[in-house]
């Protein structure tokens, strides 16, 4: 999804349809759009850069992301092997091992790397899944309205009272473990603030008169939807988006320390549910507890600066930041 | 019969950690999310000075009426307290405590020796036995322990069914149980039984037991105290919570040292570990043993005493004979493979013990040989160099080869309907040894070309009832008479039907086994029997459907400043959680307590209050320091 109208969320002017092209501009109307979008990308990302904590999360984002794309080559697929570990069961931090080993005498600082593969992946799935379920239930009820709008929101009360932990718990106990069950029960559990937020954002936007007039002229509810409400939510979307992957990851590391995880990979939340039953705590092994804790911490707060920031790029009325 | 299930294990209750998820809603204010985060950061803080601000609270000795309490933390489950269903390592700890056996071992080298019966005599056939009850054994309620009470328990077992459910091994193969006077006990045989002086079955008190009307859904845990004659009195029940024992002054081999003793529940075992680390607890019971990471850390210990004894439990590799109800009928659905001897054998095969010893239970076991563990060298068998399942992979492959498991183009062995070979293990989500040894299987099967699922269950009864597992991890304690243990792998264990229970452990019924069974049982000799209960290993081990991985130790750890002394069983390099007896509780001794701590204590008590002024200060500067840089943003 582009955010090439992102900077008008707030304010209820120029309908994208009406958007004045430069009058010299050659070629045809595509050009003159991706210009448009690349302008407001420059744009977007020029405001970015003054938020200077979007900046460090945004770079820590990279960092772990880079860490977890090229972790084959760092770390080799074969750091989680038990049969071939290096070393001794939990050795304490070396030269060799610089964070120490785990209970099977693998090194952690490989686990560690290779277990950001499935804590990002998780994350970004489930959030996609949550926000994707959200924002099409937030948009319906918002158009619709009426009786199916009451249903889908009472539903949706209904999940946002629910604590969302116990009922991801209870949806990973029933479905078979794997790492599409930990996305699955996180993303359908997520979903409802995104969709009381969309839902809200889409009453706003209908309202509008350029709605009145796209319906006036033959417009469906498809196409004021998909055309007209979803650019518009789109910024607010994509912000959620990213604060919810924080949350996701979250979850699940939370569920994989309950021990709900996908059992054959390896994952920070698992890793320090390892700690755990080594009896880690206790023994103040403190190498095998930290770094999945602060990785975690890390990643998380980095997808909750970036969001803020994006947040506050998209959305004028949250007001100048610091 | 002390003896732990395999399922029994301990029914974990996974408790939810509650995270607060900070709901990202664009419209929270900033300043209540820094208050929150300032929060949380303050209550992070404090948790962690926990320690030095509370400085050892010795409620585990001092107790509030001035009584001596042994605080032990367990995490089993109490199955039932009735003597007539307990089958789990707790419950019948706490009947061995709490009801007089016939016989008891010695706690030096498990010999038997007297308990309620002080003499014991057989006719020259072997079938009638002659008991002669101590006359100086109480019950708690006043009355006097006789041979009347005896019988009526027998008689009660071998006539109701619900009452044969836990020990039924024991008197099927009574005649006729009679108490001529209240010091004779007369018991008549069918059979020649060996298990004579070692019945391990608590005796209850016929006054209080009469009034039972359904002894298989009686737990005995309403009407408390229970009364009973060994040397503590049940006298408290939570589930789950705790079980409080108090000391019977008047029992006949003397009164135990401590006033009471208490089970309390810690469902995780580092909660444990901590709370004998602040003497909430004095002990900490091996079962599940401490981890080696703990024990290692608890050995450096002040005041703390580690207890790594070999111990009386084997650790094994069950898989499904395909299970059959006693009347034919097929339960579960166990992979139809392993019916091949020579692929349960190639399976194990494949299982690297010496790993398993030094890598998962990093030294704290004994490498796994026959179904007894070396502990009781009298039955202790070992497989010879020839008929060893020694750990060689290439020769594992080679057997599943000839067995028709060919290998397919992906490299997975393919069984005779085309389908890869993926076989499900059960393990106790609550054992870590369970999940680590599984990785590792996952593994050495995997390079096999076969695939595992492990599937780690807090209740592993329930598939494990229904035979719906391929392979399981599987471990019993083992008495010093192994009567029990062998009798479950019997056709007789096996249920009736497979809506019903049986006593069998793995579904397991050879008819070469039972026969050498009921030749054991039969014989008096006792290293004629003791032989034959090797060649009963052998056979078992040939089979492999329990394959004995090895024998864990008992790793557990007490307060030496809380307990001054306590007995181990047998003395050289025994346990003291989980004994064939009641000795170790019995004989302990608490430590002169008052002094000796109050040092300590207040210097925690001054370190906790420095740390908690700075850390008071350091919330201050932060808190003074948001407030300045949020101030813009505040209207």
């Amino acid at each position: 999804m582009t955010t090439d109208k992102g900077t008008t969320t707030g304010t209820p002017a120029t309908p994208p349809t009406t958007t004045p092209a430069a009058p010299d501009s050659v070629g045809g109307p595509r050009t003159l759009a991706w210009r448009r979008r690349r302008a407001s990308a420059a744009r977007f990302w020029r405001q970015y850069r003054t938020h200077r904590s979007g900046v460090v999360g945004l770079a820590a984002l990279l960092l772990f992301a880079l860490a977890a794309v090229t972790a084959p080559l760092l770390v080799g697929s074969d750091v989680d092997n038990v049969t071939d570990a290096p070393g001794s069961p939990l050795e304490r931090p070396s030269s060799e091992f610089p964070f120490g080993t785990d209970r099977f005498g693998r090194d952690l600082l490989g686990l560690v790397i290779w277990g950001a593969r499935v804590s990002l992946l998780v994350g970004l799935l489930a959030a996609v899944l949550s926000v994707a379920i959200g924002t099409l239930i937030g948009v319906t009820a918002g158009h619709f309205r009426g009786w199916y709008a009451t249903v889908v929101m009472r539903v949706t009360d209904w999940f946002l009272v629910m604590p969302t932990l116990v009922l991801a718990i209870a949806l990973a106990t029933v479905m078979s473990r794997s790492l599409v069950t930990i996305v699955v029960a996180i993303g359908v559990t997520t979903w409802p603030t995104t969709a009381r937020l969309v839902r809200a954002q889409t009453l706003a936007v209908e309202t509008r008169p350029y709605i009145e007039r796209a319906r006036a002229l033959g417009g469906g509810h498809w196409h004021v939807m998909s055309r007209h409400v979803l650019p518009q939510v789109m910024p607010l979307v994509l912000a959620q988006t990213t604060l919810i992957i924080s949350a996701a990851i979250l979850a699940e590391a939370t569920l994989a320390f309950l021990g709900l995880g996908d059992p054959t990979g390896v994952s920070w939340g698992g890793l320090l549910q390892d700690a755990r039953e080594a009896g880690a705590v206790s023994a103040g092994h403190w190498w095998y507890l930290v770094p999945p804790g602060i990785a975690i911490a890390v990643v998380a707060l980095a997808f909750t600066l970036c969001g803020r920031a994006v947040e506050s790029v998209l959305n004028p009325r949250l007001g100048v930041s610091r | 019969m002390d003896t732990n299930d395999q399922y029994g294990g301990q029914h974990d209750t996974r408790r939810p950690r509650i995270r607060h998820r900070g709901r990202t809603r664009g419209a929270v204010p900033r300043r209540v999310r820094l208050a929150a985060a300032a929060g949380a950061a303050a209550l992070v803080l404090t948790a962690g000075l926990a320690t030095p601000l509370d400085p050892a609270p010795r409620e585990a000795l001092a107790a509030d009426d001035g009584k001596r309490t042994l605080t032990v933390a367990v995490a089993q489950s109490v199955d039932s307290l009735s003597p007539f269903l307990a089958v789990r390592l707790l419950s019948t700890s706490i009947h061995r405590l709490t009801y007089e056996y016939l016989t008891n071992y010695d706690p030096e080298d498990n010999h038997v020796v007297p308990g309620l019966a002080t003499r014991w005599k057989s006719s020259p056939d072997k079938l009638t036995w002659t008991y002669t009850i101590r006359s100086d054994s109480k019950w708690s309620d006043g009355k006097r322990a006789t041979a009347e009470d005896a019988a009526w328990t027998f008689n009660t077992m071998m006539t109701d069914e619900g009452a044969a459910t836990a020990n039924g091994s024991f008197t099927a193969n009574f005649e006729e149980v009679t108490a001529p006077s209240p010091t004779e006990l007369v018991i008549r045989l069918k059979k020649p039984q060996a298990t004579m002086t070692a019945l391990d079955v608590p005796i209850v008190p016929r006054h209080v037991w009469e009034k039972v009307d359904d002894f298989s859904k009686f737990n005995n845990d309403k009407d408390l105290p229970v009364v009973g004659n060994g040397p503590f009195v049940l006298t408290g029940y939570k589930p789950d919570s705790y079980v409080r024992l108090e000391a019977n002054k008047d029992f006949w081999r003397g009164a135990p040292k401590f006033d009471a003793l208490l089970f309390r529940y810690y469902k995780d075992q580092d909660a444990a570990v901590s709370a004998l680390r602040k003497g909430e607890v004095s002990f900490v019971a091996g079962s599940p043993s401490l981890t080696p990471a703990q024990a290692a850390s608890l050995r450096n210990e002040k005041n703390i005493k580690v207890n790594d004894a070999p111990g009386r439990r084997f650790y094994a590799l069950a898989t499904n004979p395909g299970a059959k109800a006693k009347n034919g009928e097929k339960i579960g659905d166990g992979h139809p493979s392993l019916l091949d001897q020579r692929v349960r054998n190639a399976l194990f095969m494949a299982v690297d013990r010496k790993t398993v010893v030094d890598k998962v239970f990093q030294g704290h076991a004994v490498d796994g040989a026959g179904y007894i563990p070396p502990r009781y060298a009298h039955y202790f068998w070992e497989p010879s160099a020839g008929q060893e399942l020694a750990y060689d992979p290439g020769k594992a492959a080679r057997l599943l080869d000839q067995a028709g498991f060919m290998r397919n183009g992906d490299g997975k062995r393919v069984g005779k309907d085309g389908k890869p070979l993926n076989y499900r293990i059960l393990c106790h989500a609550t054992d870590p040894n369970d999940k680590a040894i599984g990785r590792y299987l996952e593994e050495w099967w995997g390079a096999l070309g076969i695939g595992v699922t492990l599937n780690c269950l807090d209740n592993v009864t329930d598939p494990w009832l229904a035979g719906e597992y391929d392979l399981a991890f599987d471990g019993w304690s083992v008495n010093p008479d192994p009567d029990f243990v062998l009798s479950i792998h019997t056709c007789g264990a096996l249920p009736a039907t497979p809506e019903d229970t049986g006593a069998t452990d793995n579904f397991i019924c050879d008819e070469k086994y039972d026969g050498l069974y009921a030749q054991q049982l039969a014989e008096y000799d006792p290293a004629e029997r003791a032989n034959i209960v090797q060649q009963m290993q052998s056979r078992l081990y040939d089979l492999g459907y329990m394959n004995v991985m090895t024998y864990p130790n008992a790793v557990e750890a007490y307060r030496t400043d809380q307990i001054e002394s306590i007995t181990t069983m047998p003395s050289e390099a025994g346990n003291i959680y989980g004994q064939d007896g009641y000795w170790g509780w019995w004989s302990a001794v608490p430590a002169d307590s008052g002094e000796g701590s109050g040092g300590s204590s207040s210097t925690g008590v001054v370190v906790g209050i420095v740390a908690g002024v700075v850390v008071l200060a350091g919330l201050g500067v932060f808190v003074a320091m948001r407030r300045r840089a949020t101030a813009e943003d505040r209207e």
